[in-house]
């Protein structure tokens, strides 16, 4: 089977162990996923797997669980640098276009009031509002490009286990481009600590082949 | 070595459901023990099951007021604003009323998910969800008003800076332009928190679709979301980011709408209380709506039960009496402010409020809203479902008559008793308003029905033993996480 595979490494080694394959085998093997029970085994295992060099995994949870990210070595979100970007964006557009019209284009004199910046009280509550609306507005697509979205493919939806209920356990997944990846090193480890489920995920044979 | 002390600690947690013996433990965030499992199954069974006949029954009723009212606004649109009651002076009347009714009930829901979650208030876990779908659709029928309330609807764009050939721009010091920016921000914001929240819930829906229909559905609405660490850790910190610019915003919105009137030299509207008097008034009716919307929910799907816990409506009850009292206390603060401002218009504006044509509605907004809230600091009648029920919708009708009293017992006595004149909705007024309550109903229904109405992964993130370093409940995830 192996002459399938040539970009692998290793990926004969796991028909040793008679894993269960999800996708089509005559695609090149994408993964090996495994199943925990519990968040502290699935953080356990990225210890594990951290000590032993191997880089290219992911973990798929049903909520966030602590300490997770730290184990897996993750660094803080940049997201909030992004929408700071945003609301001072946000205040120099609202300023502008307060300003821009109020004094330049079309001076609208109430009361005898100024209209320039020594009456920036009465521009504040629009720079307010704008600059939440923007930040929150890049937030949510800076939370939606950053976390890979939208994405709707995904070789591990090759994996039934995983796509019918992901919320059934604590994923793991090391993807077989991984520099130390060894299939059957990697199945004995999952094995050994406590992972069930263990899977060859290949990616799915695409439409007209 | 951590598995194991993890089961005792999940044991010893479960065995709190007695009150009387730890008193210093929080009261469980899902009652009988449930586990993960349990949790998804209950919530996404009420979206996954067969609609029930109740539900056609339902959303055929308030989907036909709904219409009743969009073709009221039609006629509005094709005749003119004449159609309303409305007249000089009272130029707002209903329509305004309606708006500031709609607008503040729905501060509650940002706030109770945003501001509580913030505090790391995790009893309001269960409940922020169908809090947030309240303040979207709330504002969807408050929305409605401003834009039909011009009159002439095909000049809306006016209210934007938009660059036109007139040369002509809006006048950015203006409370009322500060209220455009300021409502649309919050439809935007809230809209954006209230979907971003349900992305990780909807992407279960998908992967437990049985059809094709709902799988492309539910798979396009969440994204291709798989609940990756990189992902949760994103998404932690965006939770977080629009938690607090929701919680200003509210504070923000209230005060510009509170500025409308406030900002004017009118008697009855010139104060500076009104931001705080239209703030605490919209946290009020909000957490009233609240309680009307979850009650009926909780009898008709019965596995929410252990969801929506006892203790924690009792908590939306105490919210409810906090705010009531603040009201109260507002109302008494403006008559004494009044009577000490020694200002005749002020002061007469006042007594023509209680005792003019006027007065049946202001003394009606007085006796409930001084009254009911209060009913709340027995525990005998927080315990009481129905009671609590029945109260809840009283609030909100008390509510509504604050929100007719400000707008027109104000602006039909001003200044000058000789253009005093009473205002009368028609039927059209009615209707439409009516209508606004069928549009949210309506939509309220369609939530029920197609999206998760709880955050699931919030509520199995807190059970006990969900997290690997012990009792989830007492410990603060996201705030440790994103630092």
């Amino acid at each position: 089977m192996s002459h399938h595979l040539p970009k692998t490494q290793g990926s004969s080694g796991y028909h040793g162990h008679h894993l269960p394959v999800a996708g089509s085998k005559e695609e090149p093997l994408y993964a090996i996923g495994a199943r925990f029970e519990t968040p502290e085994a699935l953080v356990q295992a990225v210890d594990h797997l951290r000590d032993q060099g191997v880089s290219l995994y992911e973990c798929f949870t049903p909520y966030p669980v602590h300490g997770l990210a730290e184990s897996m070595r993750l660094p803080k979100s940049v997201l909030s640098l992004l929408v700071l970007g945003g609301g001072i964006s946000a205040v120099l557009i609202a300023l502008s276009m307060e300003l821009i019209p109020s004094c330049l284009i079309y001076p609208l004199v109430v009361d005898g009031k100024p209209l320039n910046l020594s009456a920036l009280p009465q521009y504040i509550p629009i720079i307010v509002a704008l600059t939440i609306m923007i930040g929150a507005v890049t937030a949510v697509v800076g939370m939606i490009l950053l976390g890979g979205m939208p994405r709707w493919n995904n070789p591990m939806f090759a994996w039934d286990l995983f796509a019918k209920d992901a919320s059934r356990g604590f994923f793991l997944a090391v993807e077989a481009r991984d520099r130390k990846f060894s299939a059957s090193a990697l199945t004995e480890l999952l094995h050994e600590l406590g992972a069930g489920d263990i899977t060859a995920i290949h990616e799915e044979a695409s439409e007209g082949k | 070595m951590s598995t194991s002390s993890n089961i005792t600690t999940t044991q010893e947690t479960s065995e709190l459901n007695s009150p009387d013996l730890h008193l210093l433990e929080r009261p469980p965030q899902v009652l009988n023990k449930r586990n993960p499992l349990w949790v998804t199954d209950a919530v996404c069974s009420i979206v996954e099951g067969k609609t029930p006949l109740w539900w056609y029954a339902a959303i055929a009723f308030t989907g036909t007021f709904a219409a009743i009212g969009g073709a009221c606004i039609l006629y509005m649109i094709c005749t003119g604003v004449g159609v309303w009651g409305s007249n000089s002076p009272c130029f707002w009347a209903w329509d305004i009323t309606n708006f500031i009714f709609w607008v503040s009930m729905a501060h509650a829901g940002s706030l109770i998910s945003a501001l509580l979650f913030l505090t790391r208030q995790k009893w309001s876990l269960s409940i922020s969800r169908a809090a947030e779908a309240m303040t979207v659709f709330a504002i969807v029928c408050a929305g409605v008003y401003p834009a039909i309330h011009i009159g002439r609807v095909w000049f809306v764009w006016f209210l934007f800076p938009v660059p036109n050939s007139y040369g002509m721009w809006p006048n950015f010091s203006s409370p009322l332009l500060w209220d455009v920016f300021a409502v649309t921000s919050y439809l935007t914001v809230s809209s954006l928190f209230w979907f971003a929240g349900m992305i990780p819930d909807l992407a279960v829906l998908r992967d437990r679709a049985t059809t094709k229909v709902r799988k492309f559905a539910y798979g396009i609405v969440s994204l291709g979301w798989l609940g990756t660490a990189r992902q949760w850790r994103h998404y932690e910190m965006m939770y977080v980011l629009l938690a607090g610019l929701t919680s200003v915003l509210v504070v923000t919105v209230t005060t510009i709408v509170a500025s409308d009137c406030a900002t004017s030299v009118v008697p009855g509207w010139h104060a500076t209380i009104f931001p705080f008097y239209f703030m605490v008034g919209a946290v009020y009716s909000g957490s009233a709506a609240v309680l009307t919307l979850l009650l009926p929910l909780r009898l008709i799907y019965p596995q929410l039960r252990d969801l929506i816990t006892p203790s924690q409506l009792d908590k939306v009850c105490k919210l409810l009496l906090l705010m009531g009292s603040c009201v109260g206390y507002v109302y008494v603060f403006e008559l004494f402010n009044a009577w000490y401002s020694a200002n005749p218009f002020e002061r007469g504006a006042f007594w023509e409020r209680f005792t003019g044509s006027s007065a049946w509605y202001a003394i009606t907004c007085l006796s409930i809203n001084l009254t009911v809230p209060q009913l709340f600091w027995f525990k005998a009648v927080r315990r009481c479902l129905p009671l609590v029920f029945v109260l809840a919708i009283l609030c909100n009708v008390g509510m509504w008559f604050e929100r007719f009293m400000i707008v027109t017992s104000t602006l039909t006595h001003d200044f000058l008793p000789s253009s005093w004149k009473d205002f009368h909705p028609t039927i059209v007024d009615i209707l439409t308003a009516t209508g606004t309550l069928g549009i949210f109903f309506t939509l309220f229904l369609l939530f029920i029905r197609f999206v998760p109405i709880m955050s699931m992964n919030e509520l199995k993130a807190t059970l006990p033993g969900a997290q690997p370093h012990g009792d989830a409940i007492n410990s603060n995830y996201s705030a440790e996480e994103v630092h």
